[in-house]
């Protein structure tokens, strides 16, 4: 049965790669998946009656007329932050600002956030909601009716006296700097490159949060920016009951980012033959395909997709409501509602959010995957890469030895050759690797030192890598003349370096995608997607030319080190590294990189 | 040469212990138990040294006898002496593992240079190395494990019994390890797996044993008198057998008996204390020509289904088997064990996070990851078995396979 499996080996090795990535292109389909539910019964969305009128959306326009005023006049922080508290300050509810300045190596981001709390009238304010807006949207325009909404609700709110938990509401500086300064400084997270006043009025434990971004005049739809720091997800609860809430209550429809279903229609039947386009099922495939790659550019880099990602840390479970601007039916009539109806069912909470999933990929708006549904794409294809590096090793133990020409003679067609066992010296391809990761961390040291940082001609950085294909052909030279030659007669010479580093490189490639899965899926997978086959195809080669052209190709992985970490001034990960420390930079640079290299080196080698 | 790389080694690991990892590791429960953890080691000091009987409560679960040493002798700073003091211990302990090499293969080959692999195999290898950063009284364990063969390698019968006196002392399952260490003390330390011969000193071990059961009950009559009262006993050796304490560790028994009837209780510990149990035996009659081999692997069967264990309990298996070279050649699985190990060490403090700090998974992921740690374990122990029986049959002839029926 052994030698079954070792002769099918190959097959199933392409059989399951064939398999892991038709199952990750079959992630959107619409077969996949299902509807999404409320698990925490304690939630009940939808079932309360609300209050909020055209008085209120009157107050809401007010305050937004007073924003434009600042806008209009270039008002700065100062000027800001001290008419939001003075709205706090009238309403009867405490206020304070607090002051914050990032400094990382190229550049200062500074301003004034303003947050206000609401105290729970009746009971002891052991939990608190975050109502936030920030000044800027995730469109980059400003968030002027987003924090109209805040205040008008600040408005609202304060007469109910049903609230059992804190509400604070904040007004942060910036897009997502002044919350990651307000969040730190309200948990007691130091950070070193920031500079923040402490919180003066502190409230409970913040629960759930809620950030508002409405940049345009009207909306048609309400979408659902969800992803966090590192790829982490929030308790699909909190969706899933605005969700409901806004479709019932609010009568305004949701959607997944900005992803409205009209627009993506328009585009399939532009591209497609209309023999596909009209088909219900490629719609579906294409608007859910729109979502998932979506999500995938986020959580890959490990982005926030808003400002609510900066609370995942700290255990809240936040989301980011966006109103896609249109010309379309809704205001802050709407959104009002809306809004005043979650904060109902987020107040119902006895404890934290636990029990649906936070482990979850949201195909539509009201469909999502579990993750038994898509873990095993990724996990299979590093289970194939693993049985390649298997195979690899089990193949460097054993050497055909040739008959000698004396007793060829004998016998009419010559004996089949025998196999001997071979020594594998393990230590030799360890020291590689650890050479690799070593420049890995050199890579990552120097990218984030401010001298590199703050030189803006990046591309004097290409010869970087006719520079380095000399050095690892030296290299390869120099490790492939310490093989000890064969001697023929007892002993066969020890197994080949280039062999055994395949092995270990293909099996801590492996290793990495199985344990990033369960952490962030997308990066898991793109992984999958860059290293599968490249990384069990590296052989070593003969001739200098050809190793040249083989490891110029496996430079082509390093393609997306260079897009993320080198191409912008400032290369927006090595800025999420340093200021909202998110782990995609040295992960690339100290793990990616030196599989890569390892590859490479493989294919340096002689056989 | 074997001197410069401890020493090399013991500088790399004291300048990791004055690195700020230590604070960040002390708390760990992968790296420290209840029973050997630091925190509670300084608790029950403190309580002692304030006249409060630490055994009152349900804190404190290390032995009278290191309750005696530092709240006396031994001074308990985490900045540091502490750092230093078990840094020396782990000296000690590579100091012996490499003496116990020299004995074994006195007769045969000369040692080499593979002193130094050991002494680097034992004192950088990450399962040994952060729970000594975290300050685990299971680096005491492991030095008296190492000192308690070492003299009965070299013969010492009353040293090595004294030593595992006190070893079980701290750590109440090594009372299953008398057996082959009283084998070795009669047989010797040399390597005879490939030449296996029959134990002939059953009847000389017998009463031999009485001077260990001697040394126990004097110890234990010293923590008596030290702790003023025989509350102790229920505490310390009491905790191995009756699991008082639930908190996650690297080991099989904790998520059994979170989810647990009381009722099934006092059966599955009774269990679950025969299940280890019935590993001395058989392993000692079957590797009686090699009981230092022996040893070894009843270490690492205890190492997986300890009540509370900790990375030092296999990190100690793992480096023990640089002193057994002449199996590698019939190890039948070694990368298979060692991607285990890889995938283990990788994902039990990671479902850990997610479990305990991120909040996003549950017990299940951890427990998951200590099943994998389990089976890691696990094949390495069946491999060394493996090898070791093995070996006596020598290399396969030509056209001959060897199987296990």
């Amino acid at each position: 049965m052994e030698r079954g499996i070792y002769r099918a080996l190959p097959v199933i090795r392409v059989f399951l790669f064939i398999l892991g990535y038709s199952w990750m292109l079959m992630l959107p389909s619409p077969q996949l998946g299902r509807g999404i539910y409320i698990d925490e019964n304690a939630l009940q969305p939808g079932q309360v009656n609300t209050y909020w009128s055209w008085d209120d959306v009157h107050s809401a326009d007010v305050y937004l007329g007073h924003l434009e005023q600042l806008r209009d006049q270039n008002a700065s922080s100062v000027e800001k932050s001290s008419f939001v508290r003075s709205v706090f300050s009238e309403l009867g509810i405490p206020a304070a600002t607090q002051g914050y300045s990032f400094k990382t190596g190229t550049m200062t981001l500074d301003g004034i956030n303003t947050y206000g709390v609401l105290s729970a009238p009746r009971t002891s304010g052991t939990e608190a909601i975050v109502i936030a807006a920030s000044w800027i949207s995730l469109t980059a325009g400003p968030n002027l009716r987003g924090i109209a909404t805040v205040l008008s609700l600040a408005a609202y709110l304060k007469r109910y006296s049903l609230w059992a938990k804190d509400i604070i509401f904040i007004v942060g500086d910036g897009y997502m700097d002044g919350m990651q300064a307000w969040l730190g400084a309200y948990h007691g997270l130091d950070q070193s490159n920031l500079d923040a006043e402490p919180i003066k009025l502190h409230s409970g434990v913040i629960w759930t949060a809620l950030a508002i971004d409405y940049p345009g005049h009207s909306f048609s739809h309400l979408g659902i920016f969800y992803e966090g720091l590192n790829g982490r997800l929030p308790n699909q609860d909190l969706m899933n009951s605005f969700h409901i809430i806004s479709t019932h209550t609010g009568g305004v429809p949701v959607v997944v980012y900005d992803h409205v279903e009209e627009q993506m229609d328009s585009i399939i039947s532009r591209w497609l033959p209309q023999l596909f386009s009209r088909q219900a099922y490629i719609k579906e495939y294409a608007r859910r395909a729109r979502n998932v790659i979506r999500h995938v550019r986020y959580q890959a880099l490990g982005r926030a997709s808003g400002v609510h990602g900066l609370f995942h840390r700290f255990r809240v479970d936040a989301i980011t409501v966006f109103a896609v601007p249109a010309t379309g039916p809704h205001g802050f009539h709407a959104l009002g509602r809306v809004i005043e109806s979650t904060l109902r069912t987020m107040n119902n909470l006895l404890e934290r959010l636990h029990a649906s999933f936070f482990f979850y990929v949201l195909t539509g708006p009201g469909t999502f995957l579990k993750i038994g549904q898509y873990l095993p794409s990724a996990v299979i294809v590093s289970v194939a890469m693993m049985f390649g590096g298997l195979r690899v090793w089990v193949d460097a133990g054993w050497v055909k030895q040739q008959w000698s020409s004396e007793k060829v003679n004998h016998g009419p067609a010559g004996k089949a050759p025998k196999w001997k066992t071979r020594r594998r010296n393990v230590i030799i391809p360890l020291v590689v690797m650890l050479a690799t990761h070593v420049v890995g961390g050199i890579t990552f040291f120097v990218v984030t030192n401010s001298w590199f940082l703050t030189r803006t001609d990046k591309t004097t950085y290409l010869p970087i890598i006719p520079l380095s294909l000399i050095v690892f052909s030296i290299l390869s030279a120099l490790l492939t003349s310490d093989q000890p030659t064969n001697s023929q007669h007892d002993e066969p010479s020890p197994a080949p370096l280039s062999s055994l580093l395949k092995a270990f490189n293909l099996c801590l490639a492996s290793t990495v995608i199985s344990i990033t899965s369960v952490l962030n899926f997308s990066l898991a997978a793109s992984l999958a997607i860059l290293l599968g086959i490249p990384l069990s195809v590296s052989s070593p080669t003969i001739g200098l030319t050809s190793k040249m052209a083989k490891a110029m190709s496996y430079f082509m992985l390093l393609l997306p080190i260079w897009w993320t970490l080198l191409a912008t001034p400032m290369s927006q990960s090595i800025w999420d590294w340093q200021v909202w420390g998110v782990w995609f930079a040295p992960f690339v640079c100290i793990v990616y990189l030196p599989l890569v290299l390892q590859a490479t080196v493989v294919c340096m080698l002689d056989p | 040469m074997e001197t410069k790389v401890l020493a090399g080694a013991l500088a790399i690991r004291l300048l990791a212990a004055c690195s700020p990892l230590q604070d960040v590791l002390q708390d760990d429960q992968q790296l420290a138990s209840p029973l050997t953890s630091y925190a509670r080691l300084r608790e029950g000091v403190y309580l002692f040294k304030h006249g409060i009987d630490p055994y009152s409560g349900g804190v404190f679960r290390q032995s009278p006898i290191l309750l005696s040493l530092f709240s006396t002798i031994l001074p308990l700073s985490p900045a540091l002496l502490s750092p230093l003091l078990w840094t020396l211990c782990d000296g000690i302990g590579a100091w012996s593992l490499s003496r116990i090499w020299r004995l074994r293969c006195k007769s045969s080959v000369t040692y080499g240079s593979r002193e130094g692999l050991i002494v680097i195999s034992y004192l950088l290898n990450p399962y040994l190395f952060l729970p000594s950063l975290a300050l685990s009284t299971s680096t005491f364990d492991n030095t008296l494990f190492l000192l308690a063969l070492h003299s009965a390698c070299l013969g010492n019968l009353e040293i090595s019994l004294l030593l595992l006196a006190l070893l079980t002392h701290l750590s109440p399952t090594s009372v299953l390890l008398l057996p082959p260490i009283l084998f070795l003390n009669l047989a010797g330390p040399s390597s005879r797996l490939s030449k296996p011969i029959q134990f002939v000193g059953y009847r000389r071990a017998v009463p031999l044993a009485l001077h260990y059961v001697t040394y126990l009950s004097s110890l234990a009559l010293i923590s008596t008198l030290v702790s003023g009262g025989w509350g102790w006993i229920g505490r310390t050796w009491g905790a191995v057998l009756t699991l008082p304490e639930l908190t996650p560790n690297p080991g099989l028994w904790w998520y059994f008996f979170t989810e647990m009837f009381d009722y099934f209780r006092p059966f599955f510990l009774m269990a679950f204390s025969m299940h280890l149990i019935i590993y001395v035996a058989p392993i000692s009659i079957k590797f009686q020509h090699d009981p230092l081999f022996a040893t070894f692997l009843l270490q690492g069967i205890f190492a997986i289904f300890k009540s509370y264990p900790t990375l030092s309990d296999p990190g100690l298996f793992l480096s023990m088997l640089s002193i057994f070279p002449e199996i590698y050649p019939y190890l039948k699985t070694p990368i298979v064990t060692t991607l285990l190990h890889l995938h283990a060490s990788l994902l039990l403090p990671l479902f850990h996070r997610l479990w305990l700090s991120q909040g996003t998974g549950n017990a299940n992921f951890f427990y998951a990851s200590t099943l994998v740690f389990g089976l890691a374990n696990g094949f390495a122990v069946l491999d060394a078995m493996w090898a070791g029986l093995r070996i006596a049959f020598g290399a396969a002839k030509e056209g001959w396979e060897i199987v296990q029926t």
